[in-house]
């Protein structure tokens, strides 16, 4: 069995046609397998997002209010283009994506190899990292906040201490400069245990054959882990990918508990812009248009990625 | 056993200096986790401090992770089960609502994605292009539209209006493809031969070989599922199905934040989640795909 | 394995219809809903209020909604959209214009009590009114202020005076001359704490600051006209917040980052706080007497504090708004009630609940406090474009403290609000008043 089985699956029907009655059937069955959860994401997903394109055209606010409601065709998207913090929430998404790929995979899939090894109490290790990612964000930003503390919170004397005193306490959330940067490393920290079980998930679908034969070629542990484990995962990767990219850009909780987007607009993101201006500011239209906009520009990007990775397979 | 992923020993080493290294190895995988989660251990101190005031006091500096005098008072106020915050009530709403939403999810979101993966429904490559697009979609932005089609349905209020809406998901459906698309095609055209349906072939031969997947997307559903706060906060009104995370919100008042009884709920919220992770997580252990092949 | 797993769903799905088919049966009582948010005492608090409102009026069932501080705008918001508004609600005080304006409740004064109408303070009043028909809508049991914490040994090391009261509070030049001599003291890391952790998402900012403004002689939008052009952004405005940001420049405030324990926590590294009534009960905790209270300085002519807190008002939607409206009425007059929120040193509204509480009663530590709510105390812009107003202000005020140009900010934000009141048709009948 060659490396080749592992890639993406090219399920061609059975060498022989197993005949019309057959093809029905399994037609029925399909649909029966994936009826529940098309209605399910119709009703739930597909028919508010729907609404809210309707939404995005008009100057409903979240709740009715005596004003009609009229329609105003583009007006709300042409503002949230005009709208300098729009485009800074934008760009700031996009850095928090950039920097908190390589962090929280990088850290995922290190933690995965270390784990999937024959140890002594290894459920008490994967325990152990696994614990902050069951921790609810709200408590995450109460401890991060406390660490991140200036000018003498811990993280700063630690800092203090390796550098020799030569580093300056850092404002770690309150300086626009570096405030996205602590929030990549909360949100990282919180978040690997996440892409950590779907790598363990992955390593654990790579045959043990394949190891076996590559030690009998003489493999050693470096060659195995490049030529074995790499390529096995390769699916992993994309799937992690695709998916830290679209969580990333919805990027809210954190920011909203610990900096609200400032200091002066550094950490706002699309999605707290989006909810700041249809829950606090009441504008549900708006905000609606700025979900549509989201949702298209990640979109793009999700799917462009899937092309490219895909092309890479081969 | 699959050990070799990054393993340092070399396969001739056997014997006693195996073992050795074995030890050096956990030792400091060990360390290395303990500084991982050292920030939590604030969490742990601060729960088992009795003055809120100190707590507030002690934030930002290193006395945070210090505790001169534990007390367990923290716990014992905040696992009561009666009276108008019964904990023990919302803990159990929160537990029927992680297993009905688990349970059916599983079977929903991986038939789905099984017949996404081996199918023969035209369209598929458009339904999965669907999928990844529907993960795109913010809660934030549809919770609202949502709120007022659950409560036209008279759906307010109920176990079911918080278990329903998260039952198929588009991340798990993608999730499951993912695993069902890496087994080798030779599972499922063997068993086509030998002239089992579709369903069966999910149900015999691909859904044994999937639990790490299973395990995969339990863990993450649960937590998902524990964790819900807006939601929940939106639409129940009365006891009857409130979740744990909700009533949790009443130690993050409004003027003052009641820390120490804050931090020992915190704690107590994660247990379940664990157990459900260490439960689920010996699913890992176990490999079938090779043998499956194999044979 | 799938089948039974499939039993146990099923088991568990019947035994969950079960259970609602029971809640859903109804008893003959007339059910009073009350939805409120708070902590785990306050929560108590009203359960045992409910309990003895029930034994009193066995016809009576009252139902309370519980909703979590931080997610009570969006329950509220997810009430009102799925009609489910409860009979009782507990609301902030300055968005009870945008509440009143939009239909969502009734005038209270025929609903509670003649005598705790005749018990409230000013402030009180002001706070649960509605300007066009300047009629209540709204009661509370208390009410609240912001004041001037102190470091008595900081403040006798540089010889400042302490105001005796509201009348001899500090004036700009003695307050910026006190900040610089205590920016040099030693021991002293910061001369002030005006709470920036606090964040700008809790009305903290358009609550603690706006009223600095006001007092420096602009306000937050012209409450005549409701234009906020030329008023927030007009030249007072912009060096009244020049002079904060000068502050936060010379390194005067503590950061958004350093917390909000700053003034009581080891070493007190802070020497003021700018903070509200509820700061005391956790600094007095660490300082024991160490404390002065003081009233917020004068920034211009006349001293400004602000008001507001969450208070009680009945939907226009009641089904039965006389029984809530003696519940209300109940509630406010309840002992153990008031008891409770005396324990969380709460700023009394009513004046029968002044004189029983001997912190803010004459002498009291914290009496400056009071008595800043009857005489200095402005409710913020009573306007339904206030969600609005606050966000756009808590927004330029974090891009002011961090460095951004005063002018430009405030520009922006007064840009902001004027939108949204042309979008909203200038919420008549708001655009005739003058």
């Amino acid at each position: 069995m060659t490396v080749e089985n592992m890639s993406a699956p090219r399920p061609a029907p059975g060498a022989k046609r197993p005949g019309r009655r057959r093809d029905r059937q399994r037609f029925w069955q399909e649909l029966g397998m994936i009826g529940p959860a098309v209605v399910l994401m119709a009703v739930f997903l597909i028919a508010p997002f729907l609404l809210s394109f309707w939404t995005a055209m008009t100057n409903q606010p979240l709740v009715p209010r005596p004003t009609p409601v009229r329609f105003v065709g583009l007006l709300n998207f042409q503002r949230i283009f005009s709208d300098p913090l729009f485009w800074t929430s934008l760009w700031n998404v996009t850095r928090f994506t950039i920097w908190v790929i390589p962090v929280q995979c990088g850290l995922a899939f290190l933690t995965a190899l270390l784990l999937h090894q024959k140890l002594p109490m290894r459920n008490l290790l994967r325990g152990m990292f696994f614990l902050p990612a069951i921790t609810s964000m709200v408590v995450v930003c109460v401890i991060w906040g406390t660490l991140f503390q200036y000018p003498s919170g811990p993280l700063n004397q630690i800092v203090g201490f390796l550098s020799g005193g030569t580093i300056q306490p850092i404002d770690w959330l309150g300086d626009p400069n570096w405030a996205m940067f602590s929030i990549v490393l909360l949100s990282a920290w919180q978040a690997y245990g996440f892409q950590m079980i779907i790598y363990l998930a992955g390593l654990q679908g790579i045959p043990d054959e394949l190891y076996d034969a590559a030690r009998i070629d003489g493999a050693g542990p470096l060659r195995r882990f490049w030529h074995v484990t790499m390529p096995g995962l390769r699916p992993t990767h994309v799937f992690v990918l695709v998916i830290t990219t679209i969580q990333a850009f919805k990027l809210y909780t954190q920011v909203a508990i610990l900096t609200q987007g400032g200091p002066r607009e550094s950490t706002e993101t699309v999605v707290h812009y989006m909810v700041r201006s249809g829950f606090a500011e009441q504008k549900l239209g708006y905000a609606s248009a700025v979900s549509v906009i989201l949702f298209v520009i990640v979109l793009v990007i999700a799917l462009l990625q899937r092309q490219l990775l895909r092309r890479f397979d081969v | 056993m699959s050990d070799l992923a990054l393993s340092t020993t070399a396969p001739a080493a056997i014997g006693s200096g195996k073992r050795g290294l074995r030890i050096v190895q956990f030792v400091s995988i060990f360390v290395i986790a303990l500084v991982m989660i050292s920030p939590l251990f604030m969490l742990l101190i601060a729960s088992l401090k009795d003055d809120r005031f100190q707590i507030l006091a002690d934030m930002g500096s290193f006395r945070a992770f210090w505790v001169s005098d534990p007390t367990l008072s923290n716990y014992r106020e905040v696992a009561n089960f009666s009276g108008e915050l019964a904990y023990g009530r919302y803990l159990i709403n929160s537990l029927i609502i992680l297993v009905m939403t688990v349970g059916t999810g599983l079977v929903v979101n991986s038939m789905a994605g099984f017949v996404l993966a081996w199918g023969t429904l035209r369209g598929k490559a458009v339904l999965l292009a669907i999928v990844v697009a529907l993960y795109v979609i913010p809660q934030e932005s549809i919770i609202m539209p949502l709120v007022v089609m659950m409560s036209r349905a008279g759906l307010t209020d109920t176990f079911a209006v918080q278990i329903l809406p998260w039952v198929a998901s588009p991340l798990y459906t993608f999730l499951f493809y993912q695993f069902f698309a890496q087994l080798p095609k030779e599972l499922y055209e063997a068993a086509e031969m030998d002239g089992a349906s579709t369903f069966r072939i999910y149900r015999s031969i691909f859904m044994p070989l999937s639990l790490p997947a299973l395990a995969t997307v339990s863990i993450l559903m649960g937590i998902e599922s524990w964790n819900q706060y807006l939601w929940p906060t939106l639409v129940t009104q009365t006891d009857y199905a409130r979740p744990i995370s909700v009533a949790i919100a009443t130690f993050f008042g409004q003027d003052s934040i009641f820390w120490d009884r804050a931090m020992a709920a915190s704690v107590l919220m994660m247990i379940p989640v664990l157990i459900l992770y260490l439960a689920f997580q010996r699913w890992f252990v176990s490999s079938f795909v090779g043998s499956a092949v194999k044979g | 394995m799938r089948i039974s797993m499939g039993n146990r769903l099923l088991s568990v799905l019947s035994a969950s219809t079960a259970l609602i088919l029971m809640a859903g049966s109804a008893d003959a009582k007339t059910v009073v809903t009350m939805m409120h948010q708070g902590d785990p005492g306050w929560v108590k608090a009203y359960g045992d209020v409910a309990k003895r409102f029930e034994e009193a009026n066995p016809d009576v069932d009252i139902e309370l909604i519980y909703a979590p501080h931080d997610a009570y705008n969006e329950k509220f918001s997810a009430a009102v959209m799925s009609k489910q508004l409860p009979d009782i609600m507990e609301l902030d005080a300055p968005f009870l214009a945008n509440y009143v304006w939009s239909g969502y409740l009734q005038p209270i004064k025929p609903l509670v009590d003649k005598d705790l109408l005749d018990d409230m303070t000013e402030s009180n009043i002001a706070q649960g009114t509605y300007p066009i028909d300047k009629d209540l809508y709204a009661i509370g049991l208390t009410d609240s202020s912001v004041v001037l914490y102190g470091n008595k040994k900081y403040l006798e090391a540089i010889g400042a005076r302490i105001p005796k009261g509201v009348d001899d509070a500090w004036t700009r030049e003695e307050f910026e001359g006190y900040l610089d001599k205590l920016s040099k003291l030693d021991g002293v890391k910061w001369p002030i704490d005006t709470f920036r952790g606090y964040g700008i998402k809790t009305e903290w900012i358009t609550y603690a600051y706006g009223p600095l403004l006001e007092s420096a002689g602009c306000d937050l939008i012209d409450r005549k006209t409701w234009v906020a052009g030329g008023t927030l952004d007009s030249e007072t405005c912009v060096k009244a917040m020049t002079m904060m940001q000068d502050w936060v420049k010379k390194g005067w405030v503590v950061p958004t980052s350093s917390g909000t324990n700053q003034f009581y926590a080891e070493g007190q590294p802070a020497a003021l706080a700018m903070g509200g009534h509820w700061f005391y009960a956790e600094a007095s905790a660490a300082m024991k007497d160490n404390i002065v209270v003081m009233p917020l300085p004068k920034i211009g002519e006349k001293g400004v504090s602000p008001n507001g807190t969450w208070i009680w008002g009945i939907s226009a939607t009641a089904k039965n708004p006389e029984i809530a409206g003696k519940f209300v009425s109940f509630l406010l007059k309840d002992k153990e009630y008031r008891d409770y929120a005396k324990s969380q040193s709460a700023f009394p509204g009513l004046k029968s609940f002044a004189a029983d509480s001997p912190l803010y009663a004459e002498g009291g530590p914290l009496a400056v406090a009071f008595e800043q709510a009857s005489k200095t105390a402005v409710a913020r812009p009573p306007h339904p474009a206030y969600p609005t107003l606050t966000s756009a202000f808590m927004q330029a005020v974090d891009k002011i403290f961090n460095g951004s140009d005063a002018q430009e900010a405030l520009t922006t934000a007064a840009q902001k609000i004027d939108e949204d009141i042309e979008d909203n048709a200038g919420y008549p009948p708001f655009d005739e008043q003058q």
